[in-house]
């Protein structure tokens, strides 16, 4: 497995892709139409990555598009949902096909997990889930939830394991050359993931120099120390959107999801948009840069 | 009509300077609804991580930039949701595929969980907000199939199996306090937990809500009649509010009674 050494954190998008082998148990950043890493998404399929796990909260649009490839083997999920839009076509019709394994959690438990690896435990106690299916049905986590009494008051809590992803893919706003990242707006469960995570790699809508880092510290989700690799992809969660930067392209995403209703039209839209487009930016040219500059963020409203 | 009266109704649930938690659609216009009239106090909180919002036009749901921008605080999902667990959220709405009649909810799976004939998007934050807020309102549409016997899968605890299920449970959040339909406003008998029918709409009867529900429904001996929407709440939804008739269509003539 390549690894890149301290220093030379900025690396190409395939390059990127080429760091995630075959069967890697993923977690991958989005909520909604937003922060979601589908360069790299799109980069890991035309590689022919695939047969991964996945440990989700909002990832939808990363996971329904490694379902609707065929790369997604199973997943623990809380919501894969298009807001406003409906269900996620490849993915619901994965499950319902018995191809894609799932088990689920909520948000706060499934955040949880990784928490508890941020923080170094095994274990962190939350009081969701309780007496419901997402505790009973565990085809996949039997042993990663436990119901036990607070030591200390006797209250009754659900257990959940720490989660370490091999991977986390994260899509952010901006970085420097040491992988010092920042995100503006909103920032989903970037943190946990990429705590919980072995290995973090980020694309960016902008490289920028660490002193503009350091002028704004504070907007610094990830420090360089936790960041393996960074890619500088502009509109690189195109048809989501990034705050500040674009707002999410409807359009497309109407598209994708009448794509999406059966296995013949998504094949058309993954030959269109994936395999019949050699990199990102001769995606971003069938895109068009009129599209692209319509997406383009108001900046006092921020989309 | 039906749209109309179900976001009024929700509306009315809410009271000044409380926290609540939001979802898409119908509970979104019904927090406006309610911002602009009795309770301009209330703090909207979304799960993506928006403290505050203040929202200029009707999302198309929780992550839109809509609600993010020039809200309190733009914080992480886990923050959003510790805030639930902390005690600190008064009252949620949640929307439902199936609900049950203890006000339990389905968003993950019909048929069977391993291999389902229609998966759904999952709980997402909607146990969370069940499990852990001080109330919670559920807006559904009243048709039988939503209003099962037995759910397929048990994805957001209502009173789980009546009685003080719940609180043997662990669950340390009030449960649902209301579910607000398009026929509708229904509530829960206070020992057995059962879901009791509270006020039907204007123009439906007792037996219609009864045919659209697949459990047997408490009916007390009086039904009041749900107040109707007033002329400035009407003005409120269609004209500031939703004036798209995104998520209120506008109403459709009714379907002639079969004989």
């Amino acid at each position: 497995m390549t690894q890149v050494s301290h220093g030379q954190k900025l690396i190409s998008l395939a390059e990127a892709a080429a760091l995630v082998p075959d069967g890697a148990h993923l977690t991958i950043s989005g909520f909604a139409h937003s922060l979601a890493p589908l360069a790299l998404v799109r980069e890991l399929i035309r590689q022919g990555k695939g047969n991964f796990e996945l440990t989700s909260m909002g990832d939808c649009w990363a996971a329904d598009m490694l379902a609707g490839a065929g790369r997604l083997k199973r997943t623990r999920l809380s919501n894969y949902m298009f807001e406003g839009f409906g269900r996620c076509p490849n993915f619901s019709r994965a499950v319902e096909a018995g191809e894609v394994e799932a088990d689920d959690y909520s948000h706060f438990a499934i955040t949880s997990r990784w928490v508890a690896a941020a923080l170094g435990l095994p274990s962190m106690p939350v009081r969701v889930m309780l007496g419901t299916d997402l505790v009973r049905k565990k085809p996949l986590d039997r042993d990663a939830i436990a119901e036990a009494p607070c030591p200390l008051t006797g209250e009754p809590l659900l257990f959940v394991r720490a989660s370490r992803p091999d991977f986390a893919l994260v899509h952010a706003s901006r970085a420097d050359a040491e992988g010092n990242v920042q995100v503006f707006g909103t920032v989903s469960t970037i943190e946990e993931q990429a705590r919980a995570a072995r290995r973090v790699i980020v694309t960016v809508e902008e490289i920028v120099s660490g002193q503009t880092i350091r002028e704004q510290p504070e907007s610094t989700l990830l420090p360089g120390f936790l960041v393996e690799a960074v890619v500088h992809v502009p509109y690189g969660a195109h048809p989501a959107g990034m705050f500040r930067h674009y707002n999410f392209d409807r359009q497309h995403v109407e598209h994708y999801v009448r794509a999406g209703k059966s296995p013949e039209t998504f094949r058309q839209y993954l030959e269109a948009y994936v395999f019949g487009v050699p990199d990102h930016y001769a995606y971003l040219r069938k895109i068009g840069i009129r599209r692209l500059m319509e997406l383009r963020a108001d900046p006092w409203w921020g989309y | 009509m039906g749209q109309e009266i179900m976001a009024v109704a929700a509306a009315r649930e809410l009271r000044d300077n409380e926290m609540a938690f939001i979802g898409t659609g119908l509970p979104m216009i019904a927090a406006y609804l309610a911002t602009f009239t009795h309770a301009p106090g209330l703090t909207l909180i979304f799960e993506s991580g928006i403290i505050g919002a203040q929202p200029r036009g009707l999302a198309i749901g929780v992550g839109d930039f809509k609600l993010l921008s020039h809200c309190q605080k733009a914080t992480s999902l886990y923050y959003a949701l510790s805030l639930l667990q902390a005690g600190r959220v008064d009252v949620g709405f949640l929307g439902a595929a199936e609900v049950d009649q203890y006000g339990n909810i389905n968003s993950t799976a019909i048929g069977d969980y391993r291999r389902p004939t229609v998966r759904l998007p999952g709980s997402g934050g909607a146990n969370d907000i069940a499990s852990l807020a001080k109330r919670v309102i559920i807006i559904v549409g009243h048709q039988r199939r939503k209003f099962p016997a037995r759910l397929h899968y048990l994805t957001t605890p209502g009173f789980l199996d009546g009685g003080d299920s719940r609180r043997r449970a662990g669950l340390v959040g009030g449960g649902p306090s209301r579910v607000i339909t398009d026929l509708a406003v229904l509530g829960f008998e206070p020992v057995s937990k059962r879901m009791q029918l509270e006020s039907v709409h204007p123009g439906v009867t007792v037996e219609d809500v009864k045919a659209e529900t697949g459990f047997e429904l408490l009916v007390p001996s009086t039904i009041p009649e749900t107040v109707p929407p007033t002329l400035g709440e009407i003005r409120l939804l269609r004209e500031r509010i939703d004036p798209e008739g995104e998520y209120l269509a506008p109403p459709q003539p009714a379907a002639p009674k079969a004989v």
